[in-house]
C-alpha cells in the first residue's frame, strides 16, 4: 500500500483538475460531495449520537457521554443479536456458497442435464424481493397448510417436521436458510464465470492424472478460484451483517427475541423504541464489526482480488 | 437404480455403468430445480386455487382454475399503485445512479487521477456499508430537507447509494473498451467530454445496460429505506405494501396471498426474461473483479 496522503497530490490534483476540468468536476468532485452529504456525513453523525439520549422528537439531545456503550455491554438482546448474526453468516457460508459453487462445478463438467435451465432457476431468486421470499415460505412452511410438512411427511421423514418459526432452537436457522435459499444464484454465477476462466490445459491434465471430481474441486478449481471466493466470501459477510428483511417480515425476532440480529435491533430501538441514541450505538457496533470482519478477509483473502 | 442389481444378465452391468451418468445427471437436475422451483410452482398453483380447492392440500393440481384471487387482492391491497411506485423508484432511481456513475466511471477507467486509492476505499465502503448504520442521520437529514415521506426523497437516497456499485461496474466495463477510436478522436483534437460524449457513452451502452438492470433490481427489493423513511401508503413501493398480506385477514387461505405474491414479482419476471441471458451468464462478474 503505497503513502495516501503524500504531500504532493493536492498540487498534483490542480494540476490535473487544470488538465481534465470536466472530468475533476463531474467525476471526482460532484460524486464525492454527493457521497460524502448522503453516506459520510450520516456515518459521522451516527457515531456522534451514540454519545447521546435522544427520542427523535425533541430539538435537544442530552449528552451521555459513554452510558450507551455501557447499556450496550449489558444488553442481552445485543449479545443474542450478535451471535444470530454469527450463526447466520456460518449458515450461509455453508449452505448457499458451497452450494452455489458445487451447482456451477456439475453444470461446468457436464454432469448434469439442462444446465443453461438450472442456471436461470436457481439465479431467478435473487432477482426477487426477501418480502416476497418471506412471505412465500410462511405459506409453504405453514404448521397447518404449508407444503413442506406434508412433502417430508409423504417421503417418510415426518419426524423432522417442526414448528419452523414457533421453536425458538430452531427458528432463526429457519431463517438463514430461506435467505440461503434466495442467495444461492449469486455465488452460483460468480463460481460458474469464475470456473469458465480455469485454463482447459490445467484441467485435462489433472482428468489425466485420474483425478475424481472431489480432487478436481478441491485441488484444482478452488485454488484457481480463491479471487472469486474472496469476492463472494466478502459479500455473503455483508449479506449476514445487514441481515433485516427476513427477520421483519417473517418472525419479527419472535419468539422471545430469539430470531433478533443487529439490523433489526437497531430498528427496533430507533424507530419503535425512540431510543435513537442507544440505536446509534447499536449502528456503531454493526460499523466496527464490519470493519473488523472487512479487514480480516481483505488481509487474508482479497490479495489480488480488487486490483486497482 | 437398484432394477439394475436385480438383473444379472450379462452384459448388464457394463450397461448400468453406461447408463448411470445419464441417470444421475437427470436426478440432480430434478433434485435441485426442485429445491429452487418447487416452492414457486407451489406457489403459483395456489393463486389459482378456489377456497374450496386449497382445502384440498398444497399438492393437489388445480382443477378449475380460477383468477379470482388475483381481481380480489389486486382491489384489496392497491396493487395499481403499489407497483406504480416500485416502477417509479426503480426507473428514476436507477437512471439517477447511472447518472452520478458515467463520468467517475470514464475517469477512472482512463486516467491516473491523483488519489485514486482514495477514491476506491470510499466506494468500498459505500457498497459495503450495511443501510442499518445510517438509518437513523439520514431520517434525520430528510426531515431537515422536508422530503421525509417523499417520492423524491427515497430516490435520492436510493440514486445516492446505488452510484458506488454503478461506478465500479462501469469503470470495469469501460476499462475493456479498446482506447484507439479515443487516442484517433484526442489527436484531432477532441476535448476530454467530447470524447467522453461521443466516444465513449455510446461505446459503453451495453455495460450502462446491465448496470441500469442491476440498480433496477436492487430498487425493486429495497426494503428497509422505504419502511423507515416512507409513512403515507400512497407512497409505499410493493414490498413495503405487500407486508399487508401477513395478516389474519389475508393468511387465513392461501389463494390471496399466493396471488398477491405472483403480481408483485410480474414486472420483475418480465425484466428478468429480457435480461437474463446477461445477468445470469455472469457478465456483471467481470465488472465486480474490477
Amino acid at each position: 500500500m503505497p503513502k495516501l496522503l503524500r504531500e504532493e497530490q493536492a498540487p498534483a490534483f490542480v494540476a490535473f483538475a487544470r488538465e481534465h476540468t470536466f472530468v475533476a468536476l463531474f467525476g471526482v468532485a460532484l460524486p464525492i460531495l454527493v457521497f460524502c452529504t448522503f453516506v459520510g456525513y450520516p456515518i459521522v453523525y451516527t457515531i456522534y449520537l451514540s454519545f447521546f439520549d435522544w427520542n427523535g422528537m425533541t430539538p435537544t439531545k442530552q449528552f451521555i457521554g459513554i452510558a450507551n456503550y455501557v447499556t450496550l455491554f449489558h444488553d442481552k438482546y445485543f449479545y443474542v443479536s450478535l451471535v444470530n448474526n454469527f450463526k447466520w453468516l456460518v449458515v450461509t457460508l455453508l449452505f448457499p456458497v458451497t452450494a452455489g459453487f458445487l451447482i456451477a462445478y456439475v453444470m461446468r463438467a457436464k454432469l448434469v442435464y439442462g444446465a443453461a435451465f438450472l442456471r436461470t432457476v436457481v439465479f431467478f431468486p435473487v432477482t426477487m424481493s426477501l418480502v416476497a421470499v418471506g412471505l412465500m415460505f410462511l405459506l409453504i412452511l405453514n404448521p397447518v397448510f404449508g407444503a413442506f410438512d406434508d412433502a417430508l411427511r409423504a417421503v417418510g421423514l415426518g419426524f423432522l417436521v417442526h414448528e419452523w418459526f414457533g421453536d425458538y432452537h430452531i427458528a432463526l436457522y429457519t431463517l438463514a436458510v430461506v435467505s440461503g435459499w434466495a442467495f444461492t444464484g449469486l455465488p452460483m454465477v460468480f463460481y460458474f464465470a469464475g470456473l469458465g476462466d480455469v485454463p482447459k490445459e490445467t484441467l485435462d491434465a489433472a482428468r489425466i492424472e485420474g483425478a475424481g471430481h472431489f480432487r478436481m474441486m478441491w485441488s484444482v478449481a478452488l485454488p484457481q478460484l480463491r479471487p472469486v471466493t474472496a469476492v463472494v466470501v466478502m459479500l455473503t459477510i455483508f449479506e449476514s451483517l445487514k441481515a433485516f428483511d427476513l427477520v421483519a417480515v417473517m418472525t419479527k425476532g419472535a419468539p422471545f427475541g430469539t430470531t433478533n440480529v443487529l439490523g433489526y435491533l437497531v430498528y427496533l430501538e430507533s424507530f419503535w423504541n425512540s431510543r435513537f441514541g442507544y440505536g446509534a450505538t447499536l449502528s456503531v457496533a454493526i460499523l466496527v464489526i464490519s470493519i473488523l470482519l472487512a479487514a480480516l478477509v481483505l488481509g487474508r483473502l482479497l490479495r489480488g482480488a480488487f486490483d486497482v | 437404480m437398484s432394477d439394475y442389481a436385480a438383473a444379472p444378465r450379462p452384459g448388464a452391468f457394463a450397461q448400468a455403468l453406461r447408463v448411470a451418468p445419464k441417470v444421475s445427471a437427470t436426478l440432480i437436475m430434478l433434485a435441485l430445480a426442485a429445491v429452487w422451483l418447487g416452492p414457486i410452482i407451489l406457489i403459483v398453483m395456489t393463486s389459482i386455487k378456489s377456497n374450496q380447492a386449497f382445502l384440498a392440500g398444497p399438492f393437489a393440481l388445480p382443477t378449475s382454475p380460477t383468477l379470482a384471487p388475483y381481481f380480489s387482492v389486486w382491489a384489496s391491497m392497491n396493487f395499481g399503485s403499489l407497483l406504480g411506485n416500485s416502477l417509479l423508484y426503480a426507473t428514476v432511481g436507477s437512471a439517477l445512479a447511472v447518472l452520478l456513475a458515467l463520468v467517475p466511471a470514464f475517469g477512472l477507467s482512463r486516467m491516473e487521477i491523483p488519489g485514486k486509492k482514495i477514491i476506491f476505499a470510499l466506494l468500498l465502503t459505500g457498497l459495503m456499508l450495511p443501510q442499518q448504520t445510517v438509518l437513523i442521520p439520514l431520517y434525520d437529514t430528510l426531515r431537515a430537507l422536508n422530503l421525509l415521506d417523499t417520492k423524491i426523497g427515497l430516490i435520492i437516497v436510493h440514486g445516492v447509494y446505488g452510484m458506488p456499485a454503478q461506478i465500479l461496474i462501469l469503470r470495469g466495463f469501460m476499462t475493456t473498451i479498446p482506447r484507439e477510436i479515443e487516442k484517433a478522436a484526442y489527436l484531432e483534437g477532441a476535448s476530454d467530454f467530447q470524447v467522453f460524449w461521443k466516444v465513449m457513452l455510446p461505446l459503453a451502452r451495453p455495460g450502462i445496460l446491465v448496470g441500469y438492470t442491476l440498480n433496477f433490481i436492487a430498487i425493486w427489493k429495497e426494503f428497509v429505506f422505504a419502511l423507515v423513511f416512507l409513512n403515507n401508503e400512497s407512497n409505499f413501493p410493493v414490498t413495503v405494501g405487500m407486508l399487508k398480506l401477513n395478516s389474519d385477514r389475508y393468511m387465513t387461505v392461501f389463494n390471496l396471498p399466493a396471488a398477491g405474491l405472483v403480481i408483485s414479482q410480474i414486472p420483475i419476471i418480465i425484466l428478468f426474461i429480457l435480461t437474463y441471458r446477461q445477468l445470469s451468464g455472469g457478465n456483471f462478474v467481470g465488472a465486480v473483479k474490477g
